[in-house]
C-alpha cells in the first residue's frame, strides 16, 4: 500500500510539468514529514489538488456553514493558535451558545485515527458534518449547507474548479474540507529540525526537559505526534458539566471520564488546556499532574501517583514543550482566510 | 347449470392461461417489498390518531422511518440468494418510500425473506463516496437519520405524542426512540442490528415477465410489546444504543407477509 503510494507521487510528480505550464515550482500541499509514521487517512483516495484544497479553505472560513450565516469552523479554529479558540475554555456556537468541551487543535489531521475528544468519528471524511450539525456549534443541516452553496455564484464555480462539474455533493463538499485539513501539517517546529538534524541546537533546559519527557511523559504523549490516541482518564476533579468522555460513545463502564490524549504539537498556542479548557497556563498543567491528579473512577494506572516532578523539572519540561511550536504552520499565509 | 359449467371452465382456462414460463436462470427481475405500516388492527395515521400501547399508554405517531437492507430470498430447494448493497429508507411520511424495490432477483421460485433492520455494520464504517443514495449524510435535513457526533445511522426512529411522557423543554409531552449502535467501529459497543426472517404465505415467482410484490405488515405497536412490554412513562427519550436494545427486540417482532401479489 506504502509503495503504492509513493509511486502515486512520483507519478504526480512526473506528470505535473505536462498538466500544468506554471513556470513555478509547487509546493505538494500535502508533504510526508520523514520523522513522522504512516498517515491513517487513504490519501490515494482524495489527493489533496490546489483546488480542492482553495475550496476546503474557503468552506473552512465561510459563516454560511452555520445556520444564521454568522460562524465559520475558523472561529473556534484560528490558524495563529494552531487552529483553536484562544481565550475561550468551551467552543461557542450560534446564538452565543456555549458548547461542552474545548475545540480541539486542527493540525497533523492525516494522522488522526479518530476525531474529537470522545473518538466518536473515525473517519476524517465525516468530521464536520458534527460541528456543522451541533445545535450548540453551528447548528445547521449538511443538506441546507449544500443548498445554500449551490445558491451562491462563488461555490459552483469553485466546486467545477475542484471536481470539473458544478455539482456540489455532500461527497464533494466534506472531501474538500479534508483536502484543506489533510494540508494543515505542523512538522517544522525547533524539537523537529533538532530531531531531524536541520542545525537546530536545543538549549541545556530544553534538552533536560526532553529527557525528562521522554521519561515521565511520552508512554501517553508518543512519538512524533506526542499522542498514541488512546482515551484516558487523567484525573481531572470531576467538576462542571460532568462530562464522561469516551463513555457517551462506547457506553462501557470502563470508558467513563475517558478522554483523548491530545498531541502536545504547538502547545504553548492552544491554551486553555483540558477537555474542557480549565487550565489556563501550562505551569498550572503540569502543576495538576505533579501534585494534583485526583483518584476518580477508571484513573489511569500510570497516575496512581501523579508524577512526581520538582518545580525546576516541571519548568524544564515546559522549556522542551516551547520547541514544539511550529512558526512557520502557524504563520503560512497559504493556511490564512481571507 | 350449463351455463355455469361453461363459466368455470372458462374462469379454469383463465388461471392456467396464466401458467408460468420455466425458469431461466439467467433471467432477473424486480421484487416489490410494500411495507404496510399499522398499529394492531388499525390504519397508522401520522399525528392525527391516538392509539393505545399494551401498558395502556396513549400515544401519536408523529415520524416513523427504518431502514431495511441485506435482503435475502429462500428458493424453493433450499438455496438462498443474497441481495446486499440494496438499501431502503422506510419513511412513513413519504408514500413513495413504502414500495422499495428489490433490483437484480434471479427467476426462482422462492418461499421466505429475510432482512436486516438497519444500515450494517460494513456500510456503517464505509468511505464517504459509498453513501449514496438513502445513505447520504446529507438526507433527510431535520429528519436526518445519521449520528454525526457519534458516527453511526439511526435504523429505526419513531416519535409521537403521549400523555405518559414527560413535558419536555418545548412543551411537548413528546415520546422520542431513535435506535442505532452497529456493534462499534474500534470498541465493541452496543449492537441493535436485527434480522428478521418471515416465511411467505404462498410461492413468490419471480420470472422474466413476473415480478411480484412481497406485502409485509408492520404492526408498530408491536414496539412497545414484541416481545416485552416498554412503558413511555419508564423512558420517553430513548437515544442511547445500550438502552434501545428492548425497543430493537420488540420491532423485530412486527413484521410478517400477509400475501403476495
Amino acid at each position: 500500500m506504502r509503495k503504492i503510494l509513493l509511486l502515486s507521487f512520483w507519478l504526480m510528480a512526473c506528470t505535473s510539468p505536462e498538466k500544468d505550464p506554471d513556470p513555478v515550482v509547487r509546493e505538494p500541499l500535502f508533504k510526508q514529514p520523514t520523522n513522522f509514521p504512516a498517515p491513517a487517512y487513504a490519501l490515494a483516495s482524495n489527493p489533496v489538488t490546489e483546488e480542492g484544497f482553495e475550496l476546503g479553505k474557503a468552506l473552512f472560513n465561510d459563516p454560511l456553514l452555520s445556520r444564521d450565516n454568522t460562524i465559520s469552523c475558523s472561529e473556534c479554529h484560528n490558524q495563529i493558535y494552531a487552529f483553536t479558540h484562544h481565550g475561550h475554555d468551551l467552543s461557542h456556537g450560534v446564538d452565543n451558545r456555549v458548547g461542552t468541551r474545548n475545540a480541539p487543535a486542527v493540525q497533523n489531521m492525516a494522522w488522526q485515527k479518530e476525531f474529537f475528544w470522545d473518538g466518536g468519528v473515525g473517519d476524517l471524511d465525516l468530521f464536520s458534518v458534527a460541528p456543522i450539525e451541533n445545535p450548540l456549534e453551528m447548528d445547521e443541516n449538511l443538506d441546507h449547507v449544500l443548498k445554500k452553496l449551490k445558491s451562491t455564484q462563488k461555490y459552483p464555480a469553485l466546486f467545477a474548479k475542484a471536481y470539473g462539474s458544478t455539482e456540489i455533493t455532500s461527497q464533494k463538499f466534506l472531501k474538500a474540507l479534508s483536502q484543506f485539513m489533510l494540508s494543515l501539517v505542523s512538522a517544522n517546529s525547533r524539537y523537529d529540525k533538532y530531531v531531524r538534524k536541520e542545525g537546530v541546537i536545543l538549549s541545556f533546559e530544553e534538552l533536560e526537559g526532553l529527557r525528562l519527557f521522554q521519561q515521565k511523559c511520552s508512554s501517553c504523549h508518543a512519538g512524533n505526534l506526542f499522542t498514541d490516541q488512546s482515551y484516558r482518564n487523567n484525573g481531572l476533579n470531576i467538576q462542571g458539566s460532568k462530562d464522561e468522555g469516551r463513555f457517551r460513545i462506547t457506553e462501557r463502564v470502563e470508558d467513563r471520564f475517558k478522554f483523548k490524549v491530545p498531541s502536545l504539537r504547538n502547545v504553548e498556542m492552544t491554551a486553555p488546556y483540558m477537555h474542557d479548557g480549565r487550565f489556563y497556563t501550562l505551569e498550572e498543567v503540569l502543576h495538576h499532574y505533579a501534585s494534583n491528579v485526583q483518584q476518580t473512577t477508571n484513573v489511569d494506572a500510570s497516575l496512581k501517583n501523579g508524577i512526581p516532578l520538582t518545580p525546576e523539572e516541571q519548568a524544564n519540561i515546559i522549556s522542551f514543550l516551547k520547541t514544539l511550536t511550529d512558526r512557520e504552520f502557524l504563520t503560512n499565509p497559504k493556511f490564512a482566510g481571507n | 347449470m350449463k351455463q355455469l359449467f361453461i363459466g368455470m371452465l372458462l374462469l379454469t382456462a383463465a388461471c392456467s392461461s396464466e401458467s408460468l414460463e420455466p425458469i431461466n436462470p439467467n433471467d432477473k427481475n424486480i421484487v416489490t417489498l410494500e411495507f404496510d405500516n399499522r398499529v394492531a388492527a388499525q390504519t397508522l395515521v401520522l399525528n392525527d390518531t391516538k392509539y393505545t400501547n399494551s401498558s395502556g399508554e396513549d400515544f401519536t405517531i408523529t415520524t416513523l422511518n427504518y431502514f431495511i437492507s441485506n435482503v435475502a430470498l429462500k428458493k424453493t430447494d433450499g438455496t438462498v440468494v443474497k441481495m446486499p448493497d440494496q438499501y431502503f429508507l422506510v419513511r412513513q411520511a413519504d408514500k413513495g418510500s413504502l414500495m422499495p424495490v428489490l433490483k437484480d432477483v434471479p427467476a426462482a421460485d422462492y418461499t421466505e425473506m429475510t432482512f436486516t433492520i438497519g444500515v450494517d455494520s460494513i456500510k456503517s464504517i464505509s468511505a464517504i463516496d459509498q453513501r449514496i443514495g438513502v445513505l447520504d449524510v446529507a438526507s433527510y435535513g431535520s429528519d436526518n437519520m445519521y449520528w454525526s457526533w457519534n458516527s453511526g445511522y439511526i435504523f429505526f426512529k419513531m416519535e409521537g405524542i403521549s400523555s405518559a411522557a414527560p413535558i419536555n423543554t418545548a412543551g411537548l409531552t413528546k415520546y422520542q426512540y431513535h435506535v442505532g449502535g452497529f456493534g462499534g467501529r474500534t470498541a465493541a459497543t452496543a449492537n441493535n442490528l436485527r434480522t428478521v426472517t418471515v416465511s411467505l404465505p404462498s410461492v413468490a415467482s419471480v420470472r422474466k415477465s413476473k415480478s411480484p410484490t412481497i406485502h409485509l405488515i408492520a404492526d408498530i405497536s408491536k414496539v412497545f410489546s414484541g416481545v416485552s412490554p416498554l412503558k413511555i412513562a419508564s423512558g420517553a427519550v430513548v437515544m442511547s444504543p445500550t438502552a434501545a436494545g428492548p425497543i430493537a427486540n420488540n420491532y423485530a417482532k412486527a413484521f410478517s407477509v400477509d400475501h403476495i401479489h
